[in-house]
């Protein structure tokens, strides 16, 4: 210890003047005596580098911010090591001159203590940029930045350096978000409530799939699905909003005031520049007529001038800024003529034809001034307007293209690469950073993932034979499986656009959370006074009696006391299509799965998530998705989204356990709701009525042992099973999903409410 | 005189958007409870009172909530120093001293709570106040109108299908664009194109009912914004007080709105 202070003293001495200087006053003693408390927690060097930089630090945010620092440090060399604190101490300057402001500098002294139990590596490479990580993200930013990373290298800490040295597709992904160049899943909602208050209609929105040549993609439309760049690359956060809001807008319009698409013809690709150029300002302006706000929206992205040089681009961009901004005066002869004959057309603008005419006159004119045009560099001017390709009929080959995208998107058929794997099962492949894999080897490691993984069998039930009329004792073995863990961004993202449902479910469970008010009379305190009891205690009194004190009344609350497990078929049959839909019953039973956790969360009543498949009698396979002692929470959706319909449907000993457990909870009222596509099935049973009969007795069982079991049939399909399983009054079939949360809340109510 | 306080002193302003007014007067012609119909904010409250105003009827007003009970709308006995005293509830004032009983928002009430309405909307027009041991007759002059909202949580919050049975109804709606701007303009005291333009506002948030609003902006609100712009608050900012922050918590929804509302003015 001894050595330490003096090495410090040391130091001190050497460095006095510029302390001096720093610290003036009183401030010299309190950085000394900081110094010193530092000496107690970190090695010699950290406190050396800390004494040598810190005062360098505060010209820009201040002597307390820097002092401050004093504990990070000591915080740091104690979970990174020596090197990652010295690091630290000689970021500081650099940080500070960044940050100019002692809450921003403290941001990134706190991002960086965060960072450092995760060991030097990370930390150094962070601190190794951090000056050029402030720049661009800002302190709030980057210490977003920071805890994005931790979050996602949660399971992986070994890929944490990686990530923090932006040597993978994460980290910088992740740093581009934080920059906010990221910005269509973030406005995604925003965005379509924005267009559906405008145009009364809810517009498909998608993201664009990312560009594979590097360039910049534009917002662009297919018949009515309109897809949006991932991000506006180079756009600051908070110009991003607008940015995307002036994009939909703008295809808005086209498909608003829009006619049928221009048959492609033998125009010329100036021509079809031209026309598409025109009809974009003709429909904004028919869309200004309405809304004349949008053009604050749309103008500021015009920044064209009149000294551009004389290039087919820059002439464009020109004609593009003066149709649509009176107050730009451009003076070039083949602009101005643009703007008198879009201005003289003013009364024709309703009729899509009049862009075709003036993009023909004007490409004529254009090409007789021998203005070299090169259509593969040609991009659509200003950044917000749409690539143009739908206003077009490029012949059938396209069209049917944009058919195929043209499907609403409740319809959307989701491939496999939209549903990233499990970190095991990357990890399994050997794949490190990248999050979007092939859709084959997806498939291929997930099946390996979920047969890896092991099961734990964990009671035997019986089952009812209908042939023999006996129970076969300890018959099915149930063996319950760590449930896999899946992206749940898609499904969050489908949940988000069905808020109207979710605020319908809330409303609805708002009603239930509010249980029926009760009047206690004769109580010896209350709100009111009962009004009996006062009477009875005023004859008493007038009559010479001891009269009962109790006269008040007051109302209470019963509390709701139910526990519930909700079941969800994950055999191999829920991989099928809905008929109409697109997807999977399996999405559509984790999508409702999903509501229904979110609104019981809101609720408080206490409930269980489980699924189930089976292979055979020996391994009924059970997940346990969330259980009553957990919160629903971001990883349990995780687990609903990493389910995958396998196996078979022995719905018997599934509900047997699914009892068992709910028998468990000391609760009132139990509640079993199972959800599922309603064919009990296994490979070693060839009679299709003998797991129906053996359901049908286990729901027998259970709703005599005080079990209220319903089963909610998706799909519609094996009716007359279901009904017999469970009864048909306990049975409801739900064809689509915009009926099951609303019917999941009237079952709920049915089964619980007051 | 009894309910002296209950009658309108001056004309309660109200713009006819159908036959409303007639359909009320022939109603009340032949005392048959109403049922009036319709959003939050668009004017159903203001109607009964004109039409008490025209009628020249007092008109006692209670406003239901869930807690209510029975004898908060007959009466109930209060304790006083020589014992217990009988006191009227609203509902048994109106039909002794024959007002226009109006009970706003009746399904916030408790389902047991309205049944007490039912023997006076059949030609019995009484009310049993079992308290009491009394039945009160109701005066010729007495009418019951009753608002509901048939709000998209129905399912939850419903009139018994005896209760609605009883009841003629009146819908009401957001009226079309021209006579909601007249309206905002009278009631706010601005000019036309002021109000057409809250108007045109008004219209496009309800497009967001069912996707991230319960209702969209109600006349009322957009007569609270007009108010401000009166007042010489700027556009923007008027609509952000008065149509936007109260309607929505949901930061999304909000930024949504702010955005639209700019790109309608």
């Amino acid at each position: 210890m001894a050595d330490r202070v003096d090495a410090v003293r040391e130091a001190l001495a050497l460095m006095d003047a510029q302390v001096a200087r720093a610290f003036p006053g009183a401030l010299a003693e309190h950085f000394a005596r900081v110094c010193h408390d530092l000496a107690q927690a970190a090695p010699p060097g950290a406190v050396l580098a800390y004494a040598r930089h810190a005062p360098a630090a505060v010209p820009f945010v201040g002597a307390d911010a820097v002092l401050a620092m004093a504990g990070a440090v000591g915080e740091v060399a104690r979970a990174a090591g020596r090197h990652a604190a010295i690091a630290f101490a000689a970021a500081a300057p650099a940080a500070a001159r960044v940050t100019r402001d002692a809450p921003s500098f403290a941001g990134w002294v706190g991002a960086i203590a965060l960072l450092a139990p995760s060991g030097a590596a990370p930390v150094v490479a962070v601190l190794k940029r951090s000056e050029s990580l402030l720049e661009d993200l800002g302190a709030t930013g980057f210490a977003r930045w920071i805890q994005e990373g931790l979050r996602a290298t949660e399971a992986a800490p070994e890929r944490r350096a990686a990530f923090f040295a932006l040597e993978g597709d994460a980290g910088r992904g992740a740093r581009a978000r934080a920059a906010g160049e990221i910005g269509f899943a973030e406005l995604d909602r925003q965005l379509g409530l924005f267009a559906t208050m405008l145009w009364g209609e809810i517009p498909l929105l998608q993201a664009a799939p990312p560009d594979a040549d590097g360039r910049q993609r534009r917002a662009s439309f297919a018949g009515t699905v309109i897809r949006l760049p991932p991000a506006f690359r180079g756009v600051a956060a908070r110009d991003a909003a607008n940015l995307y809001r002036a994009a939909v807008a703008h295809v808005m319009a086209h498909l608003r005031f829009g006619g049928a698409r221009f048959p492609l013809g033998g125009l010329k690709p100036l021509q079809v520049a031209l026309v598409s150029l025109i009809e974009d300002a003709r429909v904004e302006h028919l869309a200004r007529r309405e809304l004349p706000g949008l053009g604050r929206l749309w103008l500021p992205h015009h920044v064209a001038r009149r000294d551009g040089a004389l290039g087919a681009a820059s002439l464009l961009a020109r004609l593009a800024r003066a149709l649509i901004d009176p107050a730009y005066d451009d003076g070039n002869p083949w602009v101005e003529k643009g703007r008198r004959l879009f201005a003289e057309a003013a009364a024709a603008w309703h009729d899509p034809a009049i862009s075709r005419q003036l993009g023909n006159l004007l490409g004529n004119d254009l090409g007789q001034m021998r203005v070299q045009f090169n259509p593969r560099t040609h991009v659509v001017e200003p950044l917000y307007r749409d690539d143009n390709l739908g206003l077009w009929d490029f012949g059938d080959d396209g069209a049917s293209d944009a058919d195929a995208a043209a499907l609403p998107r409740p319809a959307r058929l989701e491939s496999d690469a939209h549903r990233p794997p499990s970190p095991d099962a990357r990890e399994a492949a050997g794949e490190t950073d990248r999050i979007q894999t092939g859709r084959i080897q997806t498939g291929r490691v997930r099946a390996v993932a979920l047969d890896a993984a092991i099961g734990i069998p964990v009671a035997r039930y019986p089952e009812w034979d209908h042939l023999i009329r006996a129970t076969r004792h300890e018959w099915t073995t149930l063996v319950e499986y760590p449930p896999p863990i899946g992206d749940a961004l898609a499904l969050q993202a489908r949940l988000g656009r069905r808020q109207a449902l979710m605020e319908r479910i809330a409303a609805l469970i708002r009603g239930a959370r509010i249980s029926r008010p009760v009047r206690l009379r004769r109580q010896a305190e209350g709100e009111q006074i009962d009004l009996d009891a006062a009477l009875a205690a005023a004859i008493e009194r007038r009559a010479g009696l001891a009269p009962d004190p109790r006269v008040y009344a007051r109302t209470e609350r019963h509390s709701r006391d139910l526990a519930v497990v909700l079941l969800l078929d994950a055999s191999r049959s829920t991989n099928d299509l809905v008929p109409g839909s697109g997807r999977r019953v399996l999405d559509l039973e984790v999508e409702a799965a999903a509501l229904f956790g979110r609104a019981l969360q809101r609720v408080g009543d206490p409930f269980a998530i489980s699924a189930f498949c089976s292979n055979r009698r020996g391994d009924v396979r059970y997940f346990r998705i969330k259980d009553f002692s957990q919160p629903y929470e971001a990883r349990t959706e995780r687990r609903l989204a990493g389910l995958d319909g396998r196996y078979s449907t022995r719905m018997g000993a599934a509900l047997r356990h699914a009892g068992a457990e709910l028998a468990l909870r000391d609760a009132y009222r139990r509640l079993l709701l199972i959800i599922t596509d309603g064919e009990p099935s296994d490979i070693d049973i060839v009679d299709r009525r003998y797991l129906v009969e053996d359901a049908r007795r286990a729901v027998q069982d259970l709703a005599r042992a005080g079990t209220d079991i319903f089963c909610i049939g998706l799909a519609g399909r094996g009716e007359s099973d279901l009904a017999r399983i469970f009864g048909p009054r306990n049975v409801l079939h739900v064809d689509r999903l915009e009926t099951l949360p609303e019917s999941l809340a009237k079952v709920y109510f049915r089964l619980t409410g007051t | 005189m009894m309910l002296a306080d209950h009658y309108m002193t001056a004309e309660p302003y109200y713009r006819a958007v159908g036959d409303e007014i007639a359909l009320f007067e022939a109603a009340y012609a032949t005392r048959m409870p109403v049922m009036l119909k319709g959003p939050t904010g668009c004017g159903k409250t203001r109607f009964v009172e004109h039409m008490a105003w025209r009628l020249g009827k007092p008109i006692v007003t209670a406003a239901c909530h869930e807690d209510m009970t029975a004898s908060d709308l007959v009466g109930r006995y209060l304790l006083d120093a020589e014992g217990t005293v009988w006191h009227d509830g609203p509902l048994t004032l109106a039909v002794r001293h024959g007002a226009i009983c109006y009970l706003d928002e009746i399904v916030e009430a408790r389902q047991d709570t309205t049944v007490v309405i039912h023997p006076l909307t059949d030609d019995r027009r009484v009310l049993p106040l079992e308290k009491k041991g009394e039945l009160a007759r109701a005066h010729p002059d007495f009418q019951l109108v009753i608002s509901y909202n048939p709000g998209y949580q129905s399912v939850l919050k419903d009139l018994k299908e005896s209760t609605k049975q009883r009841f003629s109804a009146i819908e009401f709606d957001y009226p079309e664009a021209r006579v909601e701007a007249e309206i905002v303009m009278h009631e706010a005291g601005i000019d036309a194109e002021d109000a057409a333009r809250l108007v045109a506002i008004g219209a496009r948030s309800r497009h967001l009912k069912g996707h991230g609003l319960a209702e969209g902006a109600s006349t009322r609100m957009l007569i609270h914004a007009g108010r401000l712009l009166a007042k010489g608050i700027a556009r923007e900012a008027a609509c952000r007080v008065a149509l936007i922050l109260p309607i929505t918590d949901d930061a999304d929804v909000r930024e949504a709105l702010s955005a639209a509302v700019s790109a309608c003015l």
